[in-house]
């Protein structure tokens, strides 16, 4: 095993254990150690759900590039998109979960489901998402199964053969299963009447296309880790480099769009939800359209493409831009009061009344109009906990399974 | 039968007695208040905004119709009677929170720890505690108990406790100035459908499509 995967496997599996410590803390204390409260009851982990929905999208991109618009420079990378997709999927239910009050109670989800709630198609899509890119994963390696690997290896008269046919055949189901959980996933908050900021028919489509960005930007920075620059790759980086600024700009017009049609309108209530971000988040906004934007156009460029380093570099600003795109979901629904009355025989009046904070201190307000949100210490590290998990399953399978192909085959 | 409510803001004095006898017989955990009065357009309580602009709105629970807590909730914790009242099942809540996403009128409240520790913050006298102290179920659904779950959402259940027993909400027997008043919304005659129709009765929100089971009444003048 090479140092930077031990290092690597160090780095990740430290931070996996600080995270279970810091949940099994929460799980003693309750959801008081988050800051989270009564009028702001969503905060980092239901962000970290639409973010790690959002990365399992590359699994998509990639397999239905290459199956379904036969983009055969990419099939080299095929299993690592596969990869890529299952950890981040999983991921995304790892990183709901410490958001359950009562986490043990959670097989009521199969004993009473309510089919009306769209987190139980959610729950639904993923577990079938996941188990998908699992099986993907493992048909794109089934001809490479070599030493004790054979074992787990489906007899088949010809491997390869059987590999690329049921790749193939599965390739739209995997791509109606990838739309589901960016589409379902949106619907969680898109449906919700209440919080002006969600409920638009736009989200879905912008899940979906901030998702194709995200999840192909991380396949490409996973591919640049383990296969570098090398010239029969190049017509493959750059593939996936139009991609990923297609889906960018679509989602920046998406969520631009929104934003103008609500702003030339000037209904008080969503110009009230517009300035949370554009004033109270604008540092933040700024972020997410600026860092992404400058990613995809280095991305673009093809002195750019001859630096690993610059190309992982774009990779990170477009990742780190489509996060704080879904912590940027939080305030804008939660920061306001959803509750806004006009007083009777008043004019130009708007009152917001308040909400019981859930927690008793002594010099706090009892009742709250506002509060503000960042996640607390045990929040972050439970994230980076489950943030961790990915890179530590990506090296794990990277390091033990034929995902990568290997230099003396090909000689 | 659709248990609703007429609150008579003409009637309404501010005085929060409603809002003292809910969390009283509810035993509601410290942070927790699942009724509360305001004064539109001030920032405190009894203080007008504007001179002799004053009246005060009592706000918990709208039992809505088109409830949206109801649909989101994954395993059916929070339900519709069949006299309308929303509940929610104690032992049934997997503490999701997306209900209090999906209410707009903000009365969804969380057990964000042990109950018995928070109430402990307020440091009464000889471990004083409050409440009705049965639990009770209604249907075997266990919808009210003295001492919550840690980790579950509670809010306003019509004082349904009170109900199977023919009694009034704790709020509606509570008030000093009579200004609250349930009864059959489904009855044209009953009293409540009248005092609607008679005095422009309104629902909060309606915009939000949610059709509440809890009117109000305009105030004719300010109590000032």
């Amino acid at each position: 095993m090479s140092t930077s995967k031990k290092i690597g496997f160090a780095i990740t599996g430290l931070l996996m254990l600080a995270g279970l410590v810091a949940w099994g803390i929460q799980v003693k204390e309750g959801l008081v150690l988050t800051n989270m409260r009564n009028s702001y009851t969503w905060g980092l982990y239901v962000a970290g759900l639409a973010f790690f929905v959002g990365n399992a999208a590359g699994g998509l991109v990639l397999s239905s590039m290459i199956y379904l618009f036969g983009v055969t420079s990419l099939k080299p990378f095929a299993k690592i998109g596969a990869l890529c997709a299952f950890a981040n999927v999983t991921a995304a239910m790892l990183a709901i979960l410490p958001d359950i009050g009562q986490p043990i109670r959670l097989y009521n989800l199969v004993l009473h489901p309510q089919w009306r709630s769209p987190l139980v198609w959610d729950i639904i899509v993923l577990n079938l998402y996941a188990a998908l890119s699992l099986l993907y994963l493992y048909l794109l390696m089934l001809p490479d199964f070599q030493g004790p690997l054979k074992k787990i290896a489906l007899k088949v008269d010809h491997p390869k053969e059987f590999s690329e046919k049921w790749a193939k055949r599965l390739a739209p189901y995997s791509l109606a299963a990838a739309v589901g959980i960016h589409v379902i996933t949106a619907w969680i908050f898109a449906t919700q009447g209440a919080r002006d900021w969600w409920n638009s028919a736009v989200l879905a489509p912008d899940f979906v296309a901030a998702a194709l960005a995200s999840g192909t930007a991380i396949v490409l920075l996973v591919c640049l880790l383990t296969y570098g620059l090398k010239d029969e790759y190049t017509q493959a980086y750059r593939t996936m480099a139009i991609f990923i600024a297609v889906a960018l700009f679509t989602h920046i017009f998406f969520m631009y769009n929104d934003f103008f049609i609500h702003y030339w309108y000037g209904a008080t209530e969503a110009l009230d939800v517009l300035s949370i971000t554009f004033k109270k988040y604008a540092l933040a906004h700024a972020f997410e359209v600026v860092a992404p934007l400058a990613g995809v156009i280095l991305l673009l460029s093809s002195n750019v493409r001859k630096s690993a380093g610059a190309m992982m570099t774009s990779c990170f600003l477009i990742i780190a831009g489509i996060f704080v795109h879904r912590f940027l979901l939080m305030p804008g629904a939660f920061d306001r009061v959803p509750l806004t009355i006009a007083p009777l025989g008043m004019q130009n009046t708007e009152f917001s009344v308040p909400i019981a904070s859930g927690q008793y201190e002594p010099l706090m307000n009892t009742f709250v109009t506002e509060w503000h949100y960042f996640p607390s210490g045990i929040e972050i590290a439970i994230f980076l906990g489950v943030l961790a998990y990915v890179g530590f399953l990506i090296i794990l399978a990277i390091d033990r399974l034929p995902i990568v192909k290997i230099e003396k085959a090909q000689t | 039968m659709r248990r609703g409510m007429v609150i008579d803001l003409e009637k309404c004095i501010g005085c929060r007695s409603c809002v003292v006898a809910c969390k009283q017989h509810n035993a509601q955990p410290a942070g927790n208040w699942w009724n509360r009065v305001v004064t539109p357009g001030s920032e405190r309580h009894l203080t007008p905004p504007e001179k002799g602009k004053e009246y005060f709105l009592p706000i918990h629970c709208q039992h809505c119709n088109n409830a949206p807590c109801e649909k989101v909730c994954p395993v059916n914790a929070t339900y519709t009677e069949e006299d309308g009242t929303v509940l929610v099942d104690f032992e049934r809540c997997i503490g999701c929170r997306y209900c209090m996403a999906a209410c707009p009128y903000g009365v969804r409240q969380f057990n964000w720890e042990d109950p018995k520790k928070a109430t402990a913050r307020y440091g009464y006298q000889d471990g004083y505690t409050y409440g009705h102290p049965q639990e009770f179920r209604l249907k075997g659904r266990l919808v009210y108990m003295p001492s919550r779950f840690k980790g579950v959402v509670e809010k306003c259940n019509f004082c349904v406790h009170y109900a199977d027993k023919g009694l009034d909400p704790a709020c509606v027997r509570g008030c000093p100035g009579n200004a609250r008043h349930v009864g059959d919304l489904d009855d044209p005659d009953s009293r409540v459908s009248k005092m609607i129709r008679d005095k422009n009765g309104f629902t909060l929100l309606p915009e939000k499509g949610t059709k509440p089971n809890v009117y109000y009444l305009p105030p004719k003048r300010k109590e000032v």
